[in-house]
């Protein structure tokens, strides 16, 4: 037995790139043999089945748990059989939630996207991997290099003193050293459950600010079971990165005629072939999702997805590291006098209902990233003053920053980056750890509406 | 005896497609593996499917001994599919006759398999069957089911009426 393959160096037959089969008996003898869409790693000892519809299996699996399931690896045709032993169902979780983004990815690939639903994640402990005889093709060489390519992006990452520098780099990485050239970064506002884009690479805008609701699509569903998702198949008529334009579209709100037209476009590709989420998580905390797509099928397997989760691991704790850095405790350094303002004045409304602010009829941003914008306009018209810190962000109560991991880098990193794309007259400069500077250069005229 | 399948279907196993042959041992523990070859009769009433002896041990046994056995044949580019059920099946070593049948099971695989996406060398790799190590086993469908996926898999097929005499 010591030669037994593990569930582990199977792996690749467990991409689904070519259907398994299953056998089950019934109690009165009857065996039974059917295709299954999906049989998916939990973990060294356990497989999870797709349960999609009450059939013969699903009737046999209960009155009986032992099962045969025969695979097949996609590049050296050798087979395997599983022994397997049913435990239980899953209807909700990490493993249901990720087969079931996957099924969807499958199911539009076969045009039967409506009569595959997912019922059931069926969890089997694997007693036994038989490898099956036969001559088979020789294995092709292993993909070298994906520990370096880890390392190399790990230094990258290592490198980094800010968050923008941080999340720019781990994207550069991504595609200098992996070839991934379709990436965002999204971070979790956890009071309004959403993720916003702050970081993306090779779209043609780059999205920045434009919202995810948890549990949407591809990335939402990563970030809400806090699990991996990867889709190997995937059409035009997906569910998911389409289901993603419809939803923002049906979400946005409607009652509030001032508040249109601030949704900004999300950058996914028109038609990706391939996507995979990883929750960016730390401490046990989600902070976001680092996403990546492709326009081509099968782009991203199991080893890219362990490569990118070893990569969100470090993402994540680097990115809670920066923002948790220390604020500037100290006085600030003698004021800079703000520079001369000239040119015709810039018209900034603030709606207070959900902080959204306008420039001159033009959306820029809204939430915590919002208020803080106003609050320094505001500040800045009083006083004067064109420099900040952090930390009287953080200690001031208007700007309803939560308690724990307010993103507040995030937030205004976010700021920053609008204020980059939509704004040229007005913009902010990190001057420091913890302190930043507010730079006008049109007069402003405040109104709140 | 009056055949269960109609001439699409028989046509449909007929050409050639993925068949994946299951039996289970005295104690309902399932066996399964992949056939190297197939063939039905004309009417339907005899489907024979070839397995190979060093990959299918406990599968052959468990026919030999229960006489169960499950056959699920399936169209790749379609995903039509249709399992066929017995509770005795004959089994002999292949010989040179049983050639030309393998041959072109072979032959309608690469093409089938072609169309999603899989090379002749792969599909060869995955069917290659020496002759000495083969086994024929036959059988006569005693009930059939529909199983191309969807809410409908799993419905049983009823015998055409007999033609009148």
């Amino acid at each position: 037995m010591s030669n037994a393959p593990s569930l582990h160096t199977i792996r690749p037959c467990l991409e689904g790139a070519i259907p398994a089969v299953m056998a089950t008996c019934d109690l009165d003898g009857t065996p039974n043999v059917a295709y299954i869409s999906q049989v998916v790693y939990v973990d060294a000892a356990h497989v999870a089945l797709s349960f999609q519809f009450f059939n013969k299996t699903r009737q046999n699996i209960l009155r009986n748990p032992r099962a045969s399931v025969l695979v097949l690896d996609p590049l050296t045709a050798h087979f395997y059989r599983l022994h397997l032993l049913y435990e239980r169902t899953e209807d909700s979780g990490p493993v249901f939630e990720s087969m079931r983004a996957q099924l969807a990815g499958i199911a539009s690939h076969a045009g039967m996207a409506e009569v595959f639903e997912l019922k059931g994640a069926d969890i089997y402990a694997v007693e036994r991997i038989e490898p099956v005889a036969g001559e088979g093709l020789p294995a092709p060489a292993p993909r070298s290099g994906l520990l370096h390519t880890l390392r190399l992006c790990s230094e990258r990452i290592a490198r980094c003193t800010g968050l923008d520098e941080l999340l720019q780099g781990a994207l550069q990485g991504l595609q200098d050293k992996l070839g991934i050239d379709h990436a965002m970064v999204l971070m979790l506002d956890a009071s309004a459950e959403q993720l916003y884009t702050v970081a993306s690479c090779g779209y043609a805008t780059s999205g920045v600010g434009s919202e995810i609701r948890l549990g949407q699509g591809v990335i939402g569903m990563a970030a809400r079971e806090r699990t991996p998702v990867r889709i190997s198949h995937m059409t035009h008529a997906a569910l998911y990165s389409h289901a993603i334009r419809e939803s923002m579209d049906a979400h946005a709100a409607p009652n509030a005629p001032s508040l249109r037209g601030m949704d900004i476009p999300y950058p996914g590709l028109r038609e990706p072939h391939s996507q995979v989420a990883v929750p960016l998580m730390s401490a046990g905390r989600l902070l976001g999702v680092l996403f990546a797509e492709s326009p081509e099928d099968m782009r991203f397997g199991f080893e890219d997805e362990d490569l990118l989760v070893a990569i969100a691991g470090q993402l994540a704790a680097a990115i809670d590291l920066l923002q948790a850095a220390p604020d500037a405790p100290e006085p600030l350094p003698t004021p800079t006098p703000a520079p001369p303002v000239s040119g015709s004045a810039l018209r900034v409304r603030h709606f207070a209902a959900n902080d959204s602010v306008f420039i001159n009829d033009d959306y820029l941003i809204k939430g915590v990233a919002g208020a803080i914008f106003w609050k320094l306009l505001r500040d800045h018209l009083q006083t004067g003053r064109v420099d900040f810190t952090n930390r009287e962000m953080r200690l001031d109560p208007a700007l309803r920053l939560p308690d724990v991991a307010d993103n507040l880098e995030a937030r205004l990193l976010l700021l920053q980056r609008r204020l980059q794309e939509n704004s040229p007259h007005i913009h902010i400069e990190k001057t420091g750890r913890g302190r930043f500077r507010l730079c006008v250069q049109r007069p402003v005229v405040l109104e709140d509406a | 005896m009056t055949a269960l399948l109609d001439p699409d279907r028989i046509a449909m196993v007929a050409k050639g497609v993925s068949a994946i042959v299951a039996s289970r041992d005295a104690t309902m523990r399932p066996s399964i593996m992949r056939a190297v070859g197939s063939h039905i009769s004309a009417d339907g009433s005899e489907v024979t499917v070839y397995l190979r002896h060093s990959q299918s041990g406990q599968l052959l046994q468990d026919i030999a001994t229960t006489g169960e056995i499950a056959v699920v044949f399936s169209e790749p580019s379609t995903h039509r599919t249709l399992q066929l059920k017995a509770r005795q099946a004959r089994q002999r070593p292949a010989h040179g006759d049983d050639l030309p049948v393998l041959q072109a099971y072979l032959q309608s695989m690469v093409h089938e398999v072609g169309q999603v996406g899989y090379g002749p060398v792969y599909v060869a790799a995955m069917l290659v069957a020496p002759l000495e190590d083969v086994v024929a086993v036959t059988f006569t469908p005693v009930t059939a089911f529909d199983q191309t996926p969807g809410p409908r898999a799993g419905a049983e097929l009823a015998a055409p009426p007999k033609p009148r005499p």
